[in-house]
């Protein structure tokens, strides 16, 4: 996933970040973004026939999607509307039970015959019994895992994370630019350095909102002053203070020289607030202290995440990193060709 | 709204993917109505 981003930051600035984007690198960012939205939203969620199992000892009468495969179906003895039949984990053939469904679901289940299908299941009274409740697509091309506790929502993890560490590598050009800037005096990289901040505190804000929805439905809450929580607002109020501290010099060279100070010790403390503090202090995001691992991003282990969701995980961080440097192309060249009108303005 | 988003996941992610595009749509569109006033500034 990190090779991902550097992959896309990479790509964002190559050839150059000066200059208009040539037309197959767009068609490669727009096919990335699309990518990006089919993956995340279209694949159904599913898990096995044991995920079933320990949510119901959790919440008994919870239902849980999984993948299994349907056979054997026959009517249960006395009953004319109660249905049963065999279900094999379509992921670990070996896991069978029993499952009863009610005439309603029955023509769904004739129809998909023995082909791997999503069945949204509740746990009956043993670990070998289980009632169908609905019936999901048949022959999924592709299903993301079910996390209990998450489900449907661990998918807003592709928009959220990707977020907020473009935003970080936005900072940190923003930080190389005004260095650059600081050492040459070439206003363009001044300009670029403010194009940077702007995008990146643009993905901060944008994190923030996401990262509230994920509290509000994970968490009960939208706010929890939690430490990456209060990270992130830190975070936004820095760059807010360095848009109003070049909005208030008149002067360009001067507002120029002390954004670049402004924004390399800016960009000093975001590292902290972001990696730093808040694996130092107790928290509900993944890595912090009282959390064993280092989070998913992070962890040196290959299986933290889910393989499917490392591929889309990946997918979404390099199509965020174009996005994020198209718009940082569009802002400096708007920024160029203002800096232009300014100088053809002036007697 | 509420009690929808909560029974129903699937909407609370699409809520999100709407939050990033709006937002990310909203800041081309203003990128876009300064680059117009400037190509209109230049033709005057």
């Amino acid at each position: 996933m990190l090779a991902a981003t550097i992959l896309g930051v990479l790509l964002g600035m190559w050839p150059t970040i000066r200059r208009g984007r040539p037309a197959w690198w767009k068609a490669l960012a727009i096919v990335a973004v699309i990518g990006t939205i089919v993956l995340s939203l279209a694949p159904p969620t599913a898990g096995t026939l044991t995920d079933a199992i320990i949510v119901a000892r959790a919440q008994p009468n919870s239902v849980v999607p999984v993948l299994v495969t349907v056979t054997d179906v026959s009517n249960v003895p006395d009953s004319t509307q109660t249905y049963s039949a065999t279900v094999h984990d379509a992921r670990t053939t070996d896991h069978v039970a029993t499952l009863y469904f009610s005439s309603l679901v029955k023509s769904a289940i004739d129809e998909i015959g023995g082909r791997p299908t999503v069945v949204h299941v509740r746990r009956l009274d043993s670990d070998l019994a289980f009632h169908a409740e609905a019936i999901g697509p048949s022959d999924p091309f592709l299903t993301l895992p079910y996390i209990p506790g998450l489900e449907e929502r661990a998918r807003i993890m592709y928009y959220h994370v990707p977020m907020s560490w473009v935003a970080l590598v936005l900072y940190i050009v923003a930080m190389v630019e005004s260095i650059i800037y600081l050492r040459k005096r070439r206003p363009e990289a001044d300009r670029l350095a403010a194009s940077a901040a702007s995008v990146g505190t643009l993905y901060t804000i944008l994190a923030t909102l996401t990262g509230a929805v994920w509290a509000k439905y994970n968490w009960g809450a939208y706010w929890n002053w939690d430490p990456k929580q209060t990270s992130i607002f830190l975070t936004m109020l820095i760059y807010a203070a360095y848009f109003v501290l070049r909005s208030s010099i008149d002067d360009a060279a001067t507002r120029a020289r002390l954004s670049a100070v402004y924004a390399i010790v800016a960009s000093v403390a975001v590292p902290f607030l972001f990696f730093i503090l808040p694996r130092l202090m107790p928290g509900l995001h993944p890595g912090s202290s009282d959390d064993t691992t280092a989070g998913p991003m992070l962890s040196l282990k290959s299986d933290t995440l889910n393989p499917t969701k490392q591929v889309i995980f990946s997918l979404s961080l390099f199509a965020f990193s174009l996005v994020a440097f198209w718009l940082v192309n569009l802002r400096f060249r708007l920024g160029q060709l203002e800096h232009v009108e300014r100088e053809e303005a002036q007697p | 709204m509420n009690e929808l988003l909560t029974q129903q996941p699937i909407y609370v992610v699409l809520v999100t993917a709407l939050i990033v595009w709006v937002g990310i749509a909203f800041y081309l569109w203003r990128v876009d109505s300064r680059l117009s006033a400037a190509e209109r500034r230049r033709q005057q």
